[in-house]
Order: C-alpha cells, then structure tokens, then sequence
C-alpha cells in the first residue's frame, strides 16, 4: 500500500491510495470550501451548490446523471461541512473511467434557472426537516454560539430567508471563486489504476481555471457562556458544551483524540460511567471537531429537564477532575485500542478510508498510512493527554441547552 | 474474492456460522438469540429491550464497569439491537481478540447477573428512549407503521409503552430472560480473518453445556393495518406507507427486491426522479424491502412541508401503483447492477458479512454465495418482476402520517 501523487498544470491535485486486492475503489473530489467561506448574504450556498452539482451539465441532462450514477451501481453521495465540500461514490474497478467521466463532468455544472428553482424547493424541504431534529439543532446551535463572530460559526444550511432569497448569479460568483482547480482535490483509495486516474482527471479537469480562493484563517476566541433555547415542544432536554481544542494542524491532535474517548466515547468512558449508566441521560458523547486553523470539543447529553442542571454539574465535575488527575494507564490502553481497532476496520473498506486520507493531504499536505498512524497514537502517554485538556481546558466552555427548560 | 463457509451445530442446537476472508485483520462476530420484541411477555412489552441493557450489565466474573473495560481493552466495537424474532449482539475486533470476546459473550449469554441494583437503570434507558421518540418523528413514523403493518405482535415497538415499562419488575424479565435465551434458535456467526476448527472448539468449550429451554413462539394475530394519523406540531409532515410483498425465502425474492429497487434503488428510481427532482417536493422519499420469516412488506416513506403533504401523498401511491403498467428493459438493468454492486462492496465488510450469514440462515436454513446470488439476480428478467408484481400488486396499505393536518386518503379508494 502506498500513495501516488500527481499534480496538475492548472494546480488540482491527484492522489490515491491504493491497494489491488480490494474489490473495489472510492474516488472523490474534495472542494475546500463550505459555509465558513460564506459571506452572511449568501448562507446557505455551499450547500445549495453541493445539490445544483448533480443538476446536469452541457453534456448530461439531471436525470441523465442519476441514471448514469445507478447504472454503474455506484455508491456515491455528496456532503457539505463548515469548510469542505466533497463528491464521492465507490465502484467496481471497472467502473473507475465513468465514474470519473462523469464526476469530472458534474464539478462543472451548468446551473440552469429552471433546476435552480426547482431544486431551492428541495432545500427549502430539508432546511424543514433538519427543524424536526433536536439533536442537529443543539449541534448547530452550539456552533453559532461558540464561533461567533467568527464564521466557521455559519449554518451549512443556511436559513428559509437566506436560501429563499438566494440568486443564480451569486450562486455562480461563489463557484468560479471557490471551484478553481488549485482549490480542489481528487482522492482514490482502494483497487485505482493511477495512471487512469491522472490521465481522466487531466482529460476532465486540466482545463479547469485556477483562481484565488483563499480562506479566512483568523483564528477564533471561542466564546463562553450560556445560550438556553427555550422550546416547549422538544420533549428531551439536549445540553451541549463547547471548548477549545487543536487545531488540524497542531501535533497535539492525537492526544486530542484520545482524550475525547477517554472523556466522552459512548461506551466505556468516564461521562459514560458518570452520566449514562445511572440512566441520568440516554446519551452523553464528545468529540473532537478538528478544523482548518480551529478546533473545539463538543459534548451533547440529553436527559430529562428536570436532571438537567445535576447532569450539567456532574459532567463539569468529570472534566475537572481528568483534567487535574488525567487518566490510568489502563484507561489509555483501552482508549488505544478502541481508536485502532476502529480505524483499522474502516480501513478495510475503501470508501471508509476516503475521507481519511483525504484530509491528511488537504489539512497536512501529509500521507501518513494506517499503521504509522496508530504507531503514534500508541506512543501518546497519559501526561501528553492532561497536558493537553489543560493546555486548551475543558472548563471554558460555551453551553447551550435546546428544550422545555426556561433556565438551568 | 475467496468465500469458504462453514457451518456447524452443537448437539445443544446452537449454530456456528463461518466465512474465512483474505485481507483483512479483523474479524466480527453476529449473534442472534430468539428472543426479540416479538417474545415480550403479555403485558410487558419492551423487556426485550430491557434484557438487552440489563445483560451487558456485568456477567460471570466481571460487573459492569469490568465487563466493558474489558470489552473496550480488547478493542471491541459492540451494539445490540432489538429485532422482531431476536435480540442481536454484534461485535467487531482485530481477529486475534475474538477469542477473548466470545468468552466475554458466552458470560453474558449463559450468566449475565442481572442484579436489582443495575435493573432501574436498564429500564430508564429505554423509557427514556421511548419519550426520545417524540422529537424523532421520521423514527417514530416507521416504527409505529411497521407495528401497525404486521401481524401482531410480529411488529411490536421494541420500546414498549410507559405503562408496560413500568410494570417490569426484576423478577419478571429474569423469568423471561431464563425461559428466552436459548440455544436452540440462536446463530453465532463469524466473519473474516478466521481459523473455523480452533472458533468450533473454542465455542463448543463456552457454550456447550447450554441448556435448551423449548420455549415456543408467540400466538400470531391479525394486524391492526388500517390508516392513522397522528398530529404534531413538527415542521414536516413524515408519511409512512406499507403494503405486503413475498418474504426472504420465496421464489419470486429476486423479483420483488428488483422490483424495490425500480421504485426506490437509487437517484435514478421512480420514486426520487418523480417527486424530488422532477417536482421538487421532497428532500427525502425512499421504499425499502423488509423481510420476516413468513411475511414481508414494501415500506415508503416520504416526508414533505405539510403544505405539499397531500400532493407527496398522493404521488407515493400513484408511483407505486404504475409498476404494474409497466417496466422499461433499462430500469431493470440498473437495477441488476445496483443489487449486485452493493453486495459485492459490502462483501469487503467483515460485520456486513457476519450480518448476512446470521440472516441467510435464518431465513433460508442455509448460506448463499456471492455467485448463487449473482446469478439469481441476473436469471431475473424484466418479465418476472413484472409478474411478480401483478401477483403480488400493491394495495390493502397501512398508511401512518404524522403532522399538523391529516391527508385525504382517498385515493387508496380509486
């Protein structure tokens, strides 16, 4: 196993993983851009743009590119985050041509008026049913709140009013800015034909502009304090925290990690003995959200109201006390070898490894493959993890509470 | 990609399943106990979910905290499920620690300790899973439609209601759990980096003195079916639609999954290009084959602003029902490829393979190889599914909408 890498006049990048006994290949184009790179009056448009892609281009009409997509029995989708915008799907290598024929073509859409209008009533629909989840409330709550004013604090989805109001130009404006080939990155992983893969992407892609697309990287305060949404009509009461935490970038972020699976997995950890097994919540889980120059811990509970201001006090009480005492040497063991065992059966897959090796390459510019990877994360020691949860401490938090609650 | 598989059952009828895969390190490992939601005592729905918390709740030697730690130590990423027939223990792990984690799981199977103190915790979870349902209507949608839909208590909610949780006593669910699970019905199988005579003696060893207890299975009633809408104040209308198709086990299976996937297989099936990108009605439409042991359904959901509520209805049936008018040569095609594509990617799986060997079993009494499938599917013509179709034709649904306004359902009529 090992990584190619070639790169384009116009500067897109190509990379693969690749492995020949895998049965099949993942291919994905990563955009580096989402809501973060939006200015207020076009939130929302990253995400739109990620739906108007497989609207059809001069060559295909929409219909045509959902046929060809079925047709080759791709497994394929798209997804938008706060800074990357990615196009994947995963095929028999066979299929590796078309699906990169159609792939590259896509990433230049035509965004017509007529699927534009269209297509807003279907974001319009999920901005609707993201409203009907409290869970992805909270979590976009929780990053508004922290953020802000920083704009890594933006909706993905932006809002009814914003997308409503949202043209075709400034739609266009936004693509040719942030869709430059030296802003884009294909990844492959699993059973690639490398050479095919260059040869298509300059065939497809090589004449694609190059343009500056930049980014903000001004790091963000990361703000404390408390935001309470008072909705009577949410049953659960969702609290979530935010703290800082490594950035991409930073050497610290193994110890990150380890410390978000110490602290918050969903099974075995210390908010999981504190706060999930006496059932005062039915969820307590943290993560590590680790971002282009940013980072922070998030943790979501979600319990009865009336636990509520027990479940936020205990859940402080864990964090002081790992970040005075840090964890045991047993603690760290299993840590270890839950993040391993679990990379390594992701890996297994090529497309569970996609998105893995892509962000090495866009965050680090760096290959690090599997082993190594874990190699590093077993040579963390139990000082590295406290160091670091005091370092960027787990107590200057933001909290916001979503539900029936008026106060904690 | 290779594919050897085994199969043996111990004098106590417990079945060892087995599929050795090249190229992987890991190894996961199903187990499905007959025991689901389906069994719940008369009464007492929702202990199996209880039993389910309750038994990772420290067996054998180890308590609690014992038990997962040393799950956790060895690596092992774990759920358990509650399913209709049975309550499933999924577990994957680097293969050189599945011996340590089937002696973990034989602790929970044949000597969980089921303790007082952990059992009004247990039960608090999954009351409180059941209340977390109200603010997850697509969730609650398809759970209620699919207890409405089959025979019951084939479909039970697996979370009970407030009063049968609350009527669970400790010595109640440990009768249950006693009576349960049992050999006999019960499938350990196993995928990937494997060596099948060692897991064989190593299994017979931890769970060859399990007693069989010769429980029986439930008393099957009609289904409640029928049309009911449920209002809420929730920013979708979430619209959920069932009707009866063959199970698992039939000779027209292929063609019935075929047919599901012309309905709903991908961006390119009717249901999508009809209402999402020809209308722009809804974000998410979708039909999915679901199969139990004798019966089996086509269960759509599409959820919409409420405004479009009765247009997303009624395009849902009427998309539905025009799959007897016809199906074009290139929709099957696609179709073909789409079912055998996404069995052979997750084939790379080693929890996905577990999965389907438990399933196989079950439903077949036997394992089928990616070829025999392969082939199965490409021996499928346009013909078949259109018959299939016409034999088993979309009608007598179960409809449950949940939103601020009912629908008109009239067209269920026409």
């Amino acid at each position: 196993m090992n990584l190619k890498h070639a790169k384009l006049d116009n500067g897109l990048t190509v990379i693969a993983e690749v492995r020949d006994s895998a049965a099949s290949m993942a291919a994905g184009f990563f955009v580096r851009t989402g809501a973060r790179d939006e200015t207020p009056d076009i939130a929302g448009v990253s995400h739109f743009l990620e739906h108007m892609v497989f609207k059809g281009t001069d060559r295909r009409d929409p219909l045509e590119v959902n046929r060809e997509f079925d047709s080759m029995g791709a497994n394929y989708n798209a997804f938008t985050s706060e800074e990357n915008t990615v196009f994947y799907g995963a095929v028999l290598p066979e299929y590796q041509d078309a699906l990169l024929d159609l792939l590259g073509d896509i990433l230049r859409p035509s965004l017509r008026g007529e699927d534009f209008d269209l297509e807003k009533n279907v974001i319009l629909d999920e901005i609707a049913r993201y409203r009907d989840m409290p869970r992805y409330r909270v979590y976009e709550t929780l990053l508004a709140e922290y953020f802000r004013p920083h704009p890594l604090g933006h909706s993905v989805l932006g809002s009814t009013e914003s997308v409503g109001a949202l043209t075709r130009e400034q739609m266009l404006a936004y693509f040719e800015r942030r869709y430059a080939a030296n802003n884009l990155t294909l990844v492959g992983v699993g059973n690639v034909d490398f050479d095919a893969l260059v040869a298509k992407a300059s065939q497809m892609c090589g004449h694609w502009p190059w343009a500056e697309a930049g980014r903000d990287l001004a790091e963000p305060a990361g703000q404390c304090g408390q935001k309470i949404v008072t909705d009577p009509n949410v049953m659960r009461q969702q609290i979530a925290l935010a703290s800082p935490a490594p950035t991409s970038q930073n050497g610290d972020r193994y110890a990150a990690m380890l410390a978000t699976t110490l602290l918050g997995d969903t099974t075995g950890s210390r908010l999981y003995y504190a706060l999930v097994d006496p059932a005062l919540t039915d969820e307590a889980s943290m993560v590590y959200d680790s971002l282009d120059g940013a980072g922070a811990f998030l943790t979501f509970m979600s319990c009865d109201g009336e636990k509520a201001s027990q479940v936020v006090e205990i859940a402080r009480r864990e964090m002081a006390e790992f970040q005075a005492n840090g964890p045991t040497e047993a603690e760290m063991q299993a840590a270890k070898n839950k993040i391993a065992s679990g990379a390594t059966l992701k890996g297994e897959v090529p497309m569970g490894r996609l998105t893995a090796v892509a962000y090495d390459w866009v965050y680090r510019g760096e290959y690090v493959p599997l082993a190594e990877q874990i190699e590093t994360l077993f040579a963390v020691t139990g000082e590295q993890v406290v160091d670091v949860a005091r370092k960027y401490d787990l107590d200057r938090t933001m909290l916001v509470a979503l539900g029936p609650l008026e106060k904690l | 990609m290779s594919e050897r598989f085994y199969d043996k059952q111990l004098p106590n009828g417990l079945l060892l399943l087995g599929q050795k895969m090249e190229q992987v390190s890991s190894a996961a490992m199903t187990i499905i106990v007959p025991a689901g939601a389906a069994h719940d005592p008369a009464g007492l729905s929702g202990a199996a979910s209880i039993v389910n918390e309750w038994a990772m709740r420290g067996a054998g030697e180890r308590n609690t905290r014992q038990l997962n730690d040393a799950l956790d130590s060895l690596g092992c990423q774990h759920h358990e499920a509650v399913r209709s027939d049975h309550v499933v223990f999924s577990t994957a792990q680097l293969s050189r620690n599945l011996d340590d984690v089937l002696g973990i799981y034989a602790d929970i199977l044949l000597s969980p300790r089921l303790e007082d103190a952990t059992f009004e915790p247990s039960r608090a979870l999954i009351a409180q899973d059941l209340e977390s349902l109200e603010d997850e209507p697509a969730h609650k949608c398809s759970l209620m439609l699919r207890e409405r839909f089959y025979p019951r208590p084939l479909g039970a909610n697996v979370y009970g209601t407030v009063e049968s949780l609350a009527a669970a006593t400790p010595a109640a669910l440990r009768e249950h759990f006693g009576r349960r699970f049992s050999p006999e019905g019960t499938i350990l199988a196993v995928a990937g980096d494997i060596d099948w005579p060692a897991l064989c003696e190593r299994a017979e060893q931890l769970l060859g003195d399990w007693a069989p207890t010769g429980a029986a299975g439930p008393a099957i009633e009609p289904p409640l079916a029928g049309i009911e809408h449920l209002t809420k104040d929730s920013a979708q209308a979430h619209i959920g639609l069932a009707y009866a198709t063959v199970p698992l086990s039939d000779e027209q299976y292929y063609a019935a999954r075929l047919a599901g996937m012309v309905l709903s297989g991908g961006a390119a099936a009717r249901l999508h290009t009809e209402l999402r990108e020809k209308r722009g009605l809804v974000y998410h439409v979708s039909a999915s084959y679901h199969s139990l042991k004798n019966c089996a359904g086509v269960f759509a959901y599409a959820a919409s602003r409420p405004e479009l509520a009765q247009q997303t209805f009624d395009m849902t049936v009427s998309e539905i029902r025009r799959l007897a008018d016809g199906i074009e040569p290139d929709e099957i095609t696609r179709a073909r490829t789409q079912l055998k594509s996404a069995l052979i990617m997750q084939g790379e799986s080693t929890s996905a393979r577990a999965n389907a060997l438990a399933s196989d079993w079950y439903h077949l009494g036997r394992l089928r190889s990616l070829a025999e499938l392969s082939d199965a599917i490409d021996a499928t013509t346009a013909t078949d599914v259109l018959q299939h179709v016409r034999d088993h034709p979309a009608r007598d649904f179960t409809v449950l909408v949940i939103g601020p306004k009912p629908v008109d359902t009239g067209i269920l009529e026409q």
